[in-house]
């Protein structure tokens, strides 16, 4: 009974976000960063605190770069529900008071193709793109399954 | 005729808005600055105008700040970022002129920002004092209220100049925000009236958030203030903010201790505060705040206003003040301000 609860629950939740995300043919995000990285997993709260830029360097000294698509994308709005739970204009307050301190959001690439070439060539860039999208041009620290999160 | 030239204030304030605006198709975007190519080199800021009407004092209105940010990044381990402001640049009351002999430069930030590893950050020069929520983000476009509730400033000193450790702690699945500092000069303090300045201070901040909606935060800190530079005072603070969809409620308590024969030897001060959306653009703000004062009884207040906020960026607020024992530090009255983030 407890089990069908539990499904039943999981069911709900992705047939809210096929809904909330129209046309979002995606499964799964990757997070990808520069194959050079000596990390081989990133957790949740880490890559949260990444893209929040209240972390702003890894273990291994170097500067996260962390990008992100337009807020129009698809895949952004999906890693930001994901990540935040909140959509990307949600977020705009938050970002205001960062600016007060000096801070300014991810940089925005216009696909994901460009968000492979810039990880793939900067040391430190942290960015997501579909799994199925990943190639050996970059290294994958963390899949981030839409269903599981939510 | 002050008449008329409050008109042209408001008007010209609004066209400037506009103007920057429109400027976000070529790269620029309202309330997130604008980037000197690759220098690193990014400028900003916000500009607060206002208008008051408390009490018997004449009805006034002011360009009451204007702020610029000036901030640099180049993906090293240094970050600098200071904040110069012109508070009161332009202003007019009933029965007088507009001037701009009120105007002050303050220097209200200025800072090195040094990236010790991924928990630790070491800032250098003069920062906001990291007691409670509001002070932190005291800028007018970020908060709710033209005024200002009393606990967030009146017990400490707004800024403190010298050394302070930051960071955040990722603990499983949440994180802890810390801050300790010290504070051990004044040169880049301007005297402000009767606000407070710390002679010298040490401190520390906590953040906790419980959940993705939910923070709780605790402060600390121990200082002697200008002029009264032989007392000991020891202050102790809780916020929490709290926010559900675009409802948010915030409050803060502190309580100060002195050994100081020229002010309150205990003090407790505190706000609640809540916000409820109206329209899309419209909301509520209702805010209850008491404080203990030297030589009076402990004030209350009562705030009710509305804030619209078309984008993000761009603020437009009213609202009235009522209370009892409030006349020196929160007098009853009637305010309104236009704020934008540039």
């Amino acid at each position: 009974m407890r089990n069908l609860g539990t499904i039943l629950i999981r069911l709900i939740a992705v047939y809210l976000m096929c809904f909330s995300l129209p046309g979002l043919a995606v499964e799964s995000l990757a997070l990808v960063t520069h194959p050079s990285s000596n990390l081989n997993s990133l957790s949740l709260e880490t890559i949260k605190l990444v893209y929040l830029r209240k972390l702003m360097l890894a273990s291994d000294g170097s500067r996260w770069i962390p990008l992100n698509l337009p807020s129009t994308h698809e895949l952004r709005r999906a890693f930001s529900i994901s990540l935040f739970k909140k959509l990307p204009e949600e977020q705009e307050s938050y970002w205001n008071e960062q600016y007060f301190q000096g801070l300014t959001p991810p940089q925005v690439l216009a696909s994901e193709e460009a968000v492979l070439r810039f990880v793939a060539i900067t040391p430190g860039a942290l960015g997501y793109v579909q799994k199925h999208s990943v190639d050996d041009r970059v290294k994958v620290l963390q899949i981030i399954s839409i269903a599981d999160l939510n | 005729m002050p008449n008329i030239q409050l008109a042209w204030l408001i008007a010209l304030l609004t066209y400037s808005v506009q103007v920057l605006a429109d400027d976000s198709g070529s790269g620029y975007q309202l309330g997130r600055g604008y980037t000197l190519g690759d220098s690193g080199i990014h400028l900003g800021g916000y500009a607060n105008a206002q208008m008051h009407s408390q009490g018997p004092s004449p009805t006034g209105f002011s360009l009451e700040d204007l702020s610029l940010f000036v901030s640099w990044d180049n993906g090293s381990k240094l970050r600098y970022f200071s904040e110069t402001e012109v508070e009161d640049g332009l202003s007019i009351k009933e029965g007088q002129s507009l001037t701009t002999g009120l105007a002050k430069f303050r220097l209200e930030r200025l800072y090195l920002d040094y990236l010790v590893n991924d928990n630790v950050t070491l800032r250098t020069g003069k920062f906001l004092t990291p007691i409670g929520q509001w002070n932190l983000m005291h800028a007018s476009p970020l908060v709710w209220t033209s005024t200002r509730p009393v606990a967030t400033n009146n017990l400490f000193a707004e800024h403190a100049t010298g050394i302070m450790l930051q960071g955040v702690i990722p603990l499983s699945e949440r994180s802890i925000e810390y801050s300790v500092y010290s504070d051990y000069t004044s040169s880049l303090d301007p005297k402000r009236g009767d606000a407070p300045n710390f002679d010298n201070a040490q401190g520390l901040r906590l953040r906790y958030s419980l959940y993705d909606n939910l923070q709780i935060g605790f402060s600390y800190a121990d200082f002697a203030l200008m002029g009264d530079t032989n007392s000991r005072n020891h202050l102790t603070g809780l916020d929490l903010a709290w926010s559900y969809q675009r409802f948010a409620i915030n409050s803060e308590i502190v309580y100060r201790d002195s050994n100081s024969l020229s002010v309150s030897q205990h003090a407790w001060q505190g706000y609640i505060q809540g916000v409820s959306p109206l329209t899309e653009s419209l909301y509520a703000v209702g805010r209850y705040e008491f404080f203990d004062q030297a030589q009076q009884q402990t004030g209350e207040a009562e705030v009710l206003g509305l804030a619209y906020r078309p984008t993000p960026s761009l603020v437009m607020k009213v609202e009235y003040r009522l209370g009892k024992h409030n006349r020196q530090l929160a007098p009853d009255g009637l305010f309104a301000s236009f704020t934008v983030l540039f």
